[in-house]
């Protein structure tokens, strides 16, 4: 037996214990052997609403009949064996029916996790004890967390995949099917506009009976709220008499969200969400359809933009294809006028020849029978009359050359330069192969044998006729290797003023198949061209001043100019007046 | 220490006893059929287990304790690994996506684990006659070491370990654990004796 100060001891435990109980922030309850309640606390009255002197002494089994059905007998039967049991709530939500303190949530029942121990006196069990915690606050926030975890996972989805695609409008459909499905819609309705013509059309759809699509595809109230930048909730379909209302009515939709579409200012369309089940659309909803409807807008906008581009693209290459056409077809008139002005010119020159060869013999016939009447000032006037048909006999004879080399076709072929350059000695006055000095070995060429000795001919005959008065030509030839690595680093010739040359590495030119050139150079001590004469002197009846003491057509070096260029060469001069010319002709060597 | 086969097989058989109870239970609360594996049993030093668990079980592990007393004494744990953990509360709550150990995750560990625990224990209270009491379970989420640890500084007496090796199964799923009873010499002695007496009554 214990003394009295172990009395007043035990008491104070009691009072202490008691305190706990009745200021612990969870529900305790003890009861004894045979589950009857012995010990109720203040967190139990308040939450049950259930006084304990109205249950004391009674069952727990009774006061909570459904603890039986739900298999929650054992735990108790089993802390009388000294066993110690935890409930949790995830799988039994409470342990006592009692009302949930919060009041919106959508359990009516407070959530709870619970112990259910043995209540010992020593070693030995005299009862049970049971605590209670409320885990309903708990539990809200823990499923406020979760749906923001869904719906952060529903938006990076949707942007993942709206970014990822170069053609967004293409897995619309797909998306809405998942994003209605997670946010519980049943159904969707997406409206774009065209590019061009701005005209609202229904571009895709879902949860709408076919019948209704028609009412659907034009739909003012649903047009109205695109043309406006706030997005719409209209909550209580269902229950709205007003017209307007009548085809979300007719599809089942009891509450619907429509955000306007715009990017950049730019309208672009209206998004759709309903429910056939919620009277009306939760905040967090709409603002998560919100920024899907950003992102979706962007997309959009982003597609629209790349397929302007791309049609830009299509009409920029059709146009230069367009031009493209018409230069070959200028080009293609072009040379059929050429070629028509050449034969012109060709038979222009022909017949003229023969009225001159009239005027000759009439000359003659002039002298030879009347020469004895004709006083002496007439004779030399018939002379020099006979004299100028002579001149335009030579003039047109180099016209039709000219005009030859244009027409002709042009085969080339390796071409020694010796034998030619001896035959068109051999044709000039004696004098002349004297006084020309050729320093052999003169380089083969890949020319055309009779253009070449065109070219060659007037050259020499150039050398020999302009050299100072009473003085002998003297001319040198000579042959030198030029090899041209690229276009660029080659040294720029002096070229004729023909704009028709053949430039430097032009695509037709053979000296892009074989780099190395042969340059055959004529060499005289005549006369000399001033430089500023050099380009002009290669153009069509060009004849510097320099020249007017001497006879000829004007026609020598267009023609040279004009045959080189036909065999893929070049020409050009290097002179001074009084210092002589270096003209030089350059041909693919052979 | 080795037990010897006879042991052994009285220990297996005892702890299949439990599982029978504590498979039942389970599936009475979750509504799926559960089986429990037979169970590996073995005797070890408490040192020796830290190692032995950490080969097999890796990175935190959710560790369900609870102390019992009377005349065996000792401590009972459930370790799960995370993965293990998850699947669990997959598999027994209505929520396919968890992929945390929040708080009502780890109260349904810590149910499970007090199940388990119960059924064994009481399995060794029941047959053997002896009266044991337990605490209330406490959960804690570390690596295997730590838990053993705090447990053997707590008190010094404690040496042994018995391990038992569980696997449940549960629809398609097979979740593992490892159970560990640690006792001190006089406890391990006592529960040797007891399991002798066991079998002789059951032979009789």
């Amino acid at each position: 037996m214990s003394g009295p100060s172990d009395n007043s001891e035990s008491k104070r435990e009691v009072a202490l214990l008691s305190w706990i109980q009745q200021f612990a922030p969870y529900g305790v309850l003890t009861l004894d052997k045979s589950f009857q309640v012995q010990s109720w606390n203040h967190w139990m009255e308040v939450h049950s609403a259930m006084r304990f002197e109205n249950i004391a002494g009674k069952s727990i089994f009774a006061l909570f009949p459904t603890l039986q059905d739900r298999k929650l007998v054992a735990p108790f039967e089993r802390a009388l064996n000294g066993e110690t049991s935890v409930l949790s709530t995830a799988l039994h939500r409470y342990l006592l029916p009692l009302p949930s303190p919060i009041r919106r949530s959508g359990a009516a029942q407070m959530l709870q996790t619970a112990q259910i121990a043995p209540l010992l006196l020593g070693s030995v069990v005299c009862g049970i004890v049971v605590v209670i915690e409320d885990v309903t606050q708990r539990e809200s926030q823990a499923e406020a967390l979760r749906r923001q975890h869904r719906r952060d996972k529903i938006l990076s989805w949707a942007l993942t995949h709206l970014w990822k695609s170069d053609e967004p409008r293409k897995i619309i459909r797909q998306l809405f099917f998942k994003i209605a499905e997670h946010l519980d819609f049943d159904t969707f309705l997406l409206y774009l506009r065209d590019i061009e013509t701005g005209t609202l059309a229904l571009y895709t759809a879902g949860g709408i009976p076919p019948e209704l699509a028609k009412e659907f595809a034009d739909y003012p109230l649903l047009a109205s709220v695109a043309q406006s930048r706030e997005m719409v909730v209209i909550d209580s379909i269902q229950a709205r008499q007003q017209p307007e209302y009548a085809p979300l009515k007719k599809a089942g939709a009891s509450a619907a969200i429509a955000i306007p579409l715009f990017a950049n200012e730019r309208p672009l369309g209206l998004l759709c969400f309903a429910s056939w089940s919620r009277e009306s659309i939760a905040t967090e909803e709409s603002d998560l359809l919100t920024t899907i409807a950003q992102y979706l807008a962007t997309a959009v906008d982003r597609e629209n933009t790349n397929r302007q581009l791309q049609r830009a693209r299509e009409e920029l290459q059709s146009h230069a294809q367009l031009l493209e056409k018409k230069v070959e077809e200028r080009t293609a008139r072009l040379q059929e006028t050429i070629s028509e002005l050449e034969t012109f010119s060709y038979t222009l020159a022909h017949d003229l020849k023969a009225p001159l060869r009239g005027m000759i013999g009439y000359c003659q016939i002039l002298l030879e029978d009347f020469g004895g009447i004709l006083p002496p000032e007439a004779h030399n006037i018939v002379e020099r009359l006979a004299r100028t048909p002579r001149r335009m006999e030579a003039l047109i004879k180099d016209l039709l050359q000219f005009s030859d080399i244009s027409r002709q076709e042009i085969v080339l072929s390796r071409v020694e330069i010796e034998p030619v350059i001896d035959d068109i000695l051999a044709l000039r006055a004696p004098g002349v192969r004297q006084a020309t000095t050729i320093r052999t070995p003169l380089q083969p060429v890949r020319a055309h044998l009779t253009l070449l000795q065109q070219v060659l001919a007037n050259l020499v005959d150039n050398a020999i006729k302009f050299v100072h008065p009473k003085t002998q030509a003297k001319i040198t030839i000579f042959t030198e290797v030029v090899s041209h690595s690229s276009p660029s680093t080659r040294s720029q010739p002096l070229l004729f003023n023909s704009t028709e040359t053949a430039p430097p590495g032009s695509s037709d030119s053979p000296l892009e198949i074989t780099p190395k050139g042969v340059r055959i150079w004529v060499v005289d001590e005549g006369i000399g061209i001033p430089i500023e004469a050099h380009q002009k002197i290669f153009g069509i009846f060009e004849r510097g001043a320099f020249a007017e003491r001497y006879e000829g057509t004007g026609m020598g070096l267009a023609i040279v100019a004009r045959a080189t260029q036909r065999m893929g060469g070049t020409c050009g001069v290097e002179s001074k007046p009084g210092h002589g010319s270096r003209f030089w002709i350059e041909l693919p060597a052979a | 220490m080795e037990l010897i086969a006879t042991q052994k097989d009285a220990l297996t058989e005892l702890i299949n006893i439990g599982y029978a109870r504590a498979a039942a239970a389970l599936s009475d609360l979750t509504g799926h059929r559960i089986s429990l594996e037979v169970p590996e049993v073995s005797i070890h030093l408490i040192p020796e287990i830290t190692q032995k668990l950490q080969r097999v079980i890796e990175g935190e592990v959710a560790s369900v304790n609870q102390v019992f007393s009377g005349p065996i004494a000792g401590n009972a744990i459930l370790l799960l690994d995370r993965k293990a953990a998850i699947l669990l509360n997959r598999v027994l709550t209505d929520r396919p996506d968890i992929t945390e150990l929040d708080g009502a995750a780890r109260e349904v560990i810590t149910e499970v684990g007090n199940i388990v625990l119960n059924a064994c224990l009481g399995a060794f209270g029941n047959l053997l006659k002896v009266q044991v009491t337990f605490t209330v379970p406490s959960l804690q989420i570390e690596s295997v070491q730590k838990i053993l640890t705090s447990i053997t500084i707590a008190d010094r007496e404690l040496e042994y370990a018995l391990i038992i090796h569980t696997r449940f199964h549960l629809r398609v799923d097979d979740i593992s654990g490892y159970l560990v009873i640690i006792l001190g010499v006089t406890s391990l002695d006592t529960l040797l004796l007891e399991l002798k007496k066991w079998e002789d009554r059951e032979l009789k």
